[in-house]
């Protein structure tokens, strides 16, 4: 029991100091500062470059598309769209996890350009 | 005998159910196939042992519930109690592994969205409310498990009703995070086991102080040895069998240490006795104080507890007790003498020397009134341990006879040992420790 109280500290502690050294050696992607525009956005509306609108933010999630959850049909109709409501309530209405939250970032753009 | 194992095993198969239900329907609605692919395995892995871990905790809660009638079910209060402690160091390793998993599951897709899971941006309380379940669970097992040395009987106690928050704090996390379930049928679950678990702690923390503890007045004390009195409580007649207990809270006002505090403590009078009487040695500061607790002064009993011995004498059977543990068999003993009737009984009464077996002379003149009981005393300072030679010497069919030993750690190994070697099958031996009751 106290070997596994140990192991637990002792593997939060890792992931700790590896996301540490990591954010200290992470290049920049090529993240739009600037913004982008909606018709860019609109642009990247396929399977196989799929852009989307979440909260404000815009993702490139052509690499994720293949793995996640649901089928392709359930996530490909919001490529090139604003997809923060169906991002906000997936299957049952509910948000989506933690974990998407989490991992959202990996694949931000930059911030979505409104018209007005 | 039968119909007892099967009621036994009636309860231990709803206590699996109700462990592995919640594991079931989640796994069921996850897909019948665990994914191959690593992120999506180890998310999967890590909601499994989410919901699981939780389970257990919610049932290892319940399970502490101590109900008098419920723990015989169980064979036994001791029994109950072992299923609680697996359920519980069951629950924290799991719900150990769970952040773990969760959070590394999505390292193959976003390295840098591990750290980030474990610890998110407080508008995603629910998980900081799992972080917060697990860490009082650290604070509550650290004593059980003796993470930081051996723990104080009472401080391990109230640390323990910490469960309670870990409990709460785990369905606050649980309810609005479980994906796989719809929030109504996620309600309905945690709901369940939760209210399940808060009924059983609500009691134990709160009702059973007024409705299961009955008042009682210290109305003797007799002094057996050095360092072992036997008291004696009158109040409400209580039903109970030889070889059961009872916790005892002594409310004298001069006590030096222990007034208002449960131990449990095995009942020594027969049934038909007018009042109950318990024998206490002393063994810490509690039972210290114990000693010279005034007759006349209040205290409550709550019970009884426990399975040891059985109801009737229908097979010949072999005591073997040792220091205070020959307490179930004094009550045993008495209940023979008043009630006589049939028995075939052997009796081996292990002290250390005659001055330590405070029981024998009354057990001598017992087994001198009744043909059904044999009385043998071993004394440890002239003849060392318990040996297989003593035993078959004293009692030849002990191979025929069913086995119960009660008294400290040492003993209840050593004559579980000798009984094997001596014939008995280990279904037909029966032990009764009093370990952090």
């Amino acid at each position: 029991m106290y070997t596994s109280f140990v192991a637990f500290w002792a593997s939060v502690i890792s992931i700790w100091a590896y996301a540490v050294l990591a954010a200290g050696s992470q290049p920049e992607s090529g993240a739009v500062d600037a913004g982008v525009p909606f018709e860019e956005l609109a642009r990247h509306a396929s399977e196989d470059d799929c852009w989307m609108a979440i909260d404000g933010v815009v993702y490139d999630v052509t690499d994720y598309i293949p793995r996640h959850p649901t089928p392709l049909a359930v996530m490909t109709p919001w490529c090139g769209e604003d997809a923060s409501e169906a991002y906000r309530t997936k299957g049952y209405g509910r948000p989506h996890s933690p974990a998407a939250d989490a991992m959202l970032p990996e694949y931000r753009v930059g911030p979505l350009l409104r018209d007005d | 005998m039968a119909s007892k194992r099967t009621k036994t095993r009636l309860a231990f198969a709803v206590l699996l159910v109700l462990a592995l239900a919640p594991l079931v329907w989640v796994w069921w609605r996850m897909g019948p196939l665990p994914p191959t692919e690593p992120g999506p395995l180890l998310r999967a892995l890590g909601r499994a042992a989410g919901v699981t871990g939780l389970t257990w905790l919610l049932v290892a809660v319940a399970l502490s519930v101590r109900v008098p009638g419920f723990d015989p079910w169980f064979g036994g209060l001791l029994r109950l109690w072992r299923a609680h402690h697996l359920l519980g160091a069951g629950s924290f390793l799991l719900l150990l592994a769970h952040p773990l998993l969760v959070a590394l599951s999505a390292a193959p897709d976003a390295p840098e969205a591990v750290l980030a899971l474990l610890t998110p941006p407080w508008r995603q309380w629910p998980v900081w409310a799992g972080w917060g379940a697990l860490l009082v669970m650290m604070m509550f097992l650290a004593p059980t498990f003796s993470f930081f040395g051996d723990p104080r009987y009472q401080r391990w106690k109230m640390l323990h009703r910490l469960s309670g928050a870990a409990a709460l704090l785990g369905v606050v996390h649980a309810v609005p995070l479980v994906q796989t379930l719809e929030p109504a049928q996620a309600a309905w679950l945690w709901g369940g086991y939760g209210g399940l678990a808060a009924v059983a702690f609500g009691w134990r923390t709160l009702l059973s102080r007024w409705l299961a503890r009955k008042p009682y007045v210290v109305s003797a004390d007799e002094p057996l040895a050095p360092g072992v009195v036997e008291l004696t409580l009158e109040g409400p007649p209580l039903r109970f069998r030889p070889g059961q207990f009872v916790y005892l809270t002594p409310l004298d006002p001069a006590l030096a240490a222990g007034r208002g505090e449960e131990h449990p403590f095995s009942l020594v009078s027969a049934p038909h006795e007018p009042a109950l009487r318990i024998a206490v040695k002393d063994l810490g500061d509690a039972s210290h104080a114990l000693m010279s607790v005034r007759v006349g002064s209040r205290a409550t009993i709550e019970g009884p507890y426990g399975e040891f011995l059985p109801e009737r004498h229908d097979r010949p059977a072999l005591w073997i007790g040792g220091g205070i543990g020959i307490t179930p068999f004094v009550s045993a003993a008495r209940a023979l003498d008043r009630a006589g009737g049939p028995a075939d009984v052997v009796l081996i009464y292990c002290a250390n020397d005659p001055s330590r077996a405070y029981y024998l002379s009354e057990l001598r003149d017992i087994a001198g009134r009744h043909p059904g009981l044999r009385l043998h005393a071993h004394y440890f300072a002239d003849e060392g341990p318990l040996s297989a030679e003593f035993l078959r010497a004293r009692v030849p069919d002990v191979a025929q006879r069913r086995v119960y030993v009660c008294g400290p750690l040492p003993l209840l190994r050593l004559a579980e040992g000798l009984a094997r070697q001596c014939g008995v099958a280990g279904k037909d031996i029966v032990r009764e420790e009093f370990d952090l009751l």
